[in-house]
């Protein structure tokens, strides 16, 4: 009886275990805050932000303002039997430059808690 | 002879045969039922004919959140820096906005010809009844040229994402 228990329970927990998926996956490069601290509003060009940030994802044109967009998402994905969930986070950083090229601003958000990895697909 | 004169008498040996015959019972019953749960878990496991699927991108944005926001006062960094980085900067004419996005998408798919595989296992027919929707929520913070806020909006559109029958 036991034997046949153990067997059952095993079997249950393969099955259990065959129908789950869990998926990792970013896209673009996480930028730091130290790789951030280099650039200083109202000296740092559009070339050394190029140089320490590398080139930007997207280049927007926005009243006189040239934007660089750096791209980040995060994505965290889990399937378990006939449930799945996936959740997708942001974090963009945009760097804002003036009529000459100079970096007049930088928008960054601050670092948001790390995304749950979630299966139910009900709820919040 | 012997070795029938030293069993118990009739009785008890009929006694534990039903016993026996009983614990065997429970036994298969178990057996079978713990299979049927199987059965049905690998019916439902993985690929299965029937999912709830979820999409969710970033987090919600309340009213609460951004109460800290004035007019013509807090900069797009401040902003940032609270709510996270923005998802798009769009151009208008002389002033910008930057927009959150909060989108939600919900699936359900239920395949009634699944089970037909084991009947048919060279060629087995979909019958699929899915639906779905998808809802996003968006902030906008309008900004002068400046990067100062000048206006800011909601617009929920979240409820419309919903797990649907074709029929609903």
């Amino acid at each position: 009886m036991r034997c046949v228990r153990s067997l059952l329970l095993l079997a249950l927990l393969a099955i259990l275990t065959g129908g789950c998926a869990f998926v990792r996956g970013t896209y673009g490069e996480e930028i730091k805050p130290l790789d951030l601290s280099s650039i200083k509003k109202g000296t740092t060009t559009r070339a050394e932000v190029a140089t320490f940030l590398g080139a930007p994802e997207r280049i927007v044109e926005v009243n006189d303002h040239e934007i660089f967009q750096y791209y980040h998402f995060d994505m965290k994905s889990g399937l378990l039997l006939f449930f799945s969930r996936t959740n997708v986070i942001s974090e963009d950083v945009f760097v804002f430059f003036n009529k000459n090229g100079i970096v007049e601003d930088i928008v960054v958000g601050k670092k948001k808690p790390p995304l749950e990895m979630q299966f139910w697909p009900f709820g919040e | 002879m012997l070795a029938r004169r030293n069993l118990p008498s009739k009785c008890s040996f009929g006694h534990l045969e039903s016993k026996l015959a009983s614990v065997d019972s429970t036994v298969m019953r178990f057996v079978i039922g713990s299979f049927a749960v199987c059965l049905a878990l690998i019916a439902l496991a993985g690929c299965g004919p029937i999912i709830w699927q979820r999409l969710t991108v970033n987090q919600p944005i309340t009213k609460d959140q951004v109460t800290f926001i004035q007019e013509g006062a807090t900069r797009l960094s401040e902003v940032a820096r609270e709510l996270g980085s923005p998802d798009e900067i769009l151009n208008l004419k002389n002033r910008l906005v930057a927009r959150y996005h909060f989108i939600d998408t919900k699936y359900f798919r239920i395949n009634f010809g699944w089970g037909l595989r084991f009947f048919i296992p060279y060629y087995t027919p979909d019958l699929v009844l899915s639906g779905g929707g998808a809802g996003t929520d968006v902030f906008d913070v309008a900004c002068d040229s400046n990067l100062v806020v000048q206006e800011t909006a909601f617009a929920f559109h979240k409820s419309s994402s919903r797990f649907l029958f074709p029929w609903d």
